[in-house]
């Protein structure tokens, strides 16, 4: 077992939360509310050691940069939020974010997510290096192309569209099988990840 | 085993001069499942004797970066000889720290890394750290490998990679694994670790490769998740079972 | 104007995103290098502020309505304000304008982060095993033929994940694989063309001010 203090609060903690699977109580609650306020405390010290000191604080100090006192300015505007004759305000330091953050979005997840996967998905002679390479290949693009399909509401489902639609489905449903079979790992390893930590770290049972 | 073998072959022929980037971009509430995938790493980097740079595009992964630093250069210092055999601070790794918003280090570093990041998470003025005085930004850098319970390995793909070239690997956790297969597909991701099966294969090949004994916790873990894994199978089963059965009647 | 400036802003900061990814002449690429590493960080460090006001806020209001819960409100705001202290004062590693330490006893950011945010974060998504477990018993239902092509995939993919099974059938690891790189690929990139133009055509409107929902009520 272990003697560590820490250990103990954490071990304390894990099982305030586990608490909740017997039902919602004041253990569980005082755990979840813990949690926020940790976390928001962690963020503060951080944006501050290691945002705002560095980047405005110690240049301002040195008498260099004055022109950052304009930025600033444009955040401190966050704080009109809480001042409802002034909260528009708030509205300008979200447009720059805003603003930059989609522009520079916006070639980029073109070349990424559309030219790219576009790309791969064209049969090209190089996919036929052998055969089976080639056959996936082939098996890529309908399934793609049928997939497109299916999610396609603006005309009526006929004739080839309506077959085509269908084995949209079938690689969805596929594609959706694969997920969910990889998401019973996920959930299970985060369970053994925090029983391991209670019978090693904590109890000391298993070795 | 393939997306994980094409990662493991990448990182195992980086030239030395070239670095790896290891972006922890995991929370708490994923870091069974990622954190030994970071340590694997860190683990290859090491024998490799290629340089390390550690960041975060998450605030919260920064504890977990550091955890899984602690643990591996304990490790490797435990175990070294000499001064060439240590693991140093400075000149082999380096801990980067956090930037926001992420724009800033995905595209910044682009230019400058020391410009993006002037102050180490220690404190530490990057430009008087020596491996960066060699790793200046991406074209000195081997391959990013973000590893996030979420989509920002695509964020470099799509910020850092298209603007600049540079090769990126990722570590998911297995619920998002399977989304991103169009990625390696296309190639625009190197390789793929998907889930604590991920790590647990990355561990083996870091450990078959050269020889290493380190704590192989997503290895570990392998025979809980297989009881788990058939558990679920049976209750599913189970469940259809007694679902036709009761139609039946 | 409190509708129209933070439009033009932010159709101008836009435009300036773009440029600098076609034009590669140095004096735009600069220009957009230092605006992202000056003005970009400043101006985003500051909405830490709306977050956390908000649940200081939130907070504050249910305390003072005595809505339900509104004891545990204290426990958010005392360990908010708390480790704040600790963490502005202490510094990063605990040794800053004031030491975080009584004795051998540490209370620095980091181990406060480690000791309690680690385990409190990770067994909340454990959690999930359970309720994950207790819907594959009671949801999942192979009711036609998609459902069962579902499950097929889905039992596929699970055994394959499991070693000792995986060492017995090595052809189920290779079928597992096939069906994430071949059929999962195909579906997913198919869903994945349809996400992005829906997002590039949001990203487009906010732009040019036709989706105004971002810029709140009046």
């Amino acid at each position: 077992m272990s003697t560590d203090i820490w250990v103990w609060i954490a071990a304390l903690l894990t099982l305030g939360i586990f608490s909740f699977l017997y039902k919602d109580n004041p253990f569980y609650r005082f755990c979840e509310h813990l949690f926020i306020g940790i976390t928001n405390g962690y963020a503060i010290t951080f944006y501050w050691h290691r945002i705002i000191v560095p980047s405005l604080i110690n240049p301002l100090s040195k008498g260099e940069k004055l022109y950052l006192l304009i930025f600033a300015f444009i955040g401190a505007l966050y704080f009109t939020r809480f001042i409802p004759r002034l909260s528009w305000l708030v509205r300008i330091p979200i447009a720059f974010v805003i603003g930059y953050g989609a522009g520079a979005a916006i070639p980029r997840t073109i070349e990424a997510a559309i030219i790219e996967q576009a790309k791969a998905t064209i049969l090209q002679r190089s996919n036929f290096t052998n055969i089976f390479n080639g056959i996936s290949s082939i098996i890529i693009f309908f399934g793609v192309i049928s997939t497109i399909i299916y999610f396609f509401f603006s005309t009526e489902r006929k004739g080839v569209l309506k077959h085509l639609a269908y084995s949209g489905i079938i690689f969805i449903m596929l594609g959706f099988g694969a997920s969910f079979g990889y998401t019973v790992m996920a959930r299970i390893s985060l369970l053994i990840g925090r029983l391991t930590f209670l019978l090693r770290d904590w109890l000391g049972i298993i070795k | 085993m393939k997306p994980v073998k094409s990662l493991f072959d990448y990182i195992d022929k980086i030239p030395k001069d070239k670095a790896l980037l290891i972006s922890v971009d995991y929370t708490p509430d994923t870091e069974a499942e990622l954190q030994p995938m970071t340590i694997a790493l860190l683990r290859h980097a090491f024998c490799r004797k290629i340089k390390v740079g550690v960041l975060t595009l998450t605030l919260l992964g920064l504890g977990l970066a550091e955890d899984a630093l602690r643990v591996v250069t304990k490790e490797f210092n435990e175990k070294a000889i000499n001064n060439e055999d240590s693991i140093i601070y400075g000149r082999d790794y380096v801990f980067l720290g956090w930037q926001t918003p992420p724009l800033v280090p995905l595209l910044g570093m682009g230019e400058s890394i020391t410009k993006v990041f002037p102050v180490d998470y220690y404190g530490n003025r990057t430009d008087t750290l020596p491996l960066l005085k060699e790793i200046k930004n991406y074209r000195d850098v081997g391959i990013v490998v973000s590893i996030s319970g979420s989509a920002i390995p695509m964020w470099y793909v799509t910020y850092a990679q298209t603007t600049f070239g540079v090769k990126v690997g990722a570590g998911f956790t297995a619920v998002s694994a399977a989304d991103y297969y169009p990625y390696l597909n296309s190639g625009q991701l190197t390789g793929l670790l998907a889930g604590m099966r991920g790590g647990a294969e990355y561990e083996e090949l870091v450990e078959e490769n050269f020889k290493i004994k380190g704590r192989r916790k997503a290895t570990e873990a392998m025979s809980a998740q297989t009881t788990a894994h058939l558990t679920i199978i049976l209750l599913i089963i189970l469940g259809n079972f007694i679902y036709f059965y009761k139609k039946k009647k | 104007m409190k509708v129209k400036l933070p439009l033009v802003i932010c159709l101008i900061m836009g435009i300036m995103g773009m440029v600098a990814y076609y034009v590669p002449h140095k004096i735009i690429q600069d220009f957009d290098n230092e605006w992202r590493n000056t003005a970009l960080r400043i101006i985003f460090a500051f909405s830490l502020a709306l977050g956390v006001g908000s649940i200081i806020r939130h907070h504050l209001e249910k305390i003072k309505r005595k809505r339900e819960f509104f004891k545990y409100s204290y426990v958010t705001l005392i360990s908010l304000f708390l480790t704040a202290f600790i963490g502005l004062f202490g510094g990063i590693d605990g040794k800053g304008l004031i030491k975080m330490q009584i004795g051998k006893f540490n209370f620095d950011i980091q181990t406060i982060y480690v000791n309690m945010a680690i385990p409190l974060g990770a067994t909340m998504f454990s959690l999930l095993a359970y309720f994950m477990a207790s819907a594959a018993f009671r949801a999942f239902r192979a009711r036609n033929f998609e459902a069962v092509l579902l499950l097929i995939a889905a039992f596929i993919v699970m055994l394959a994940s499991v070693p000792p099974i995986a060492r017995l059938l090595p052809k189920l690891l290779y079928i597992s694989e096939w069906i994430l790189d071949v059929p999962n690929t195909a579906a997913k990139r198919g869903m994945l063309f349809g996400i992005t133009l829906g997002v590039l055509s949001t990203s487009l409107k906010i732009l040019l001010g036709i989706e105004r929902g971002w810029l709140g009520g009046k």
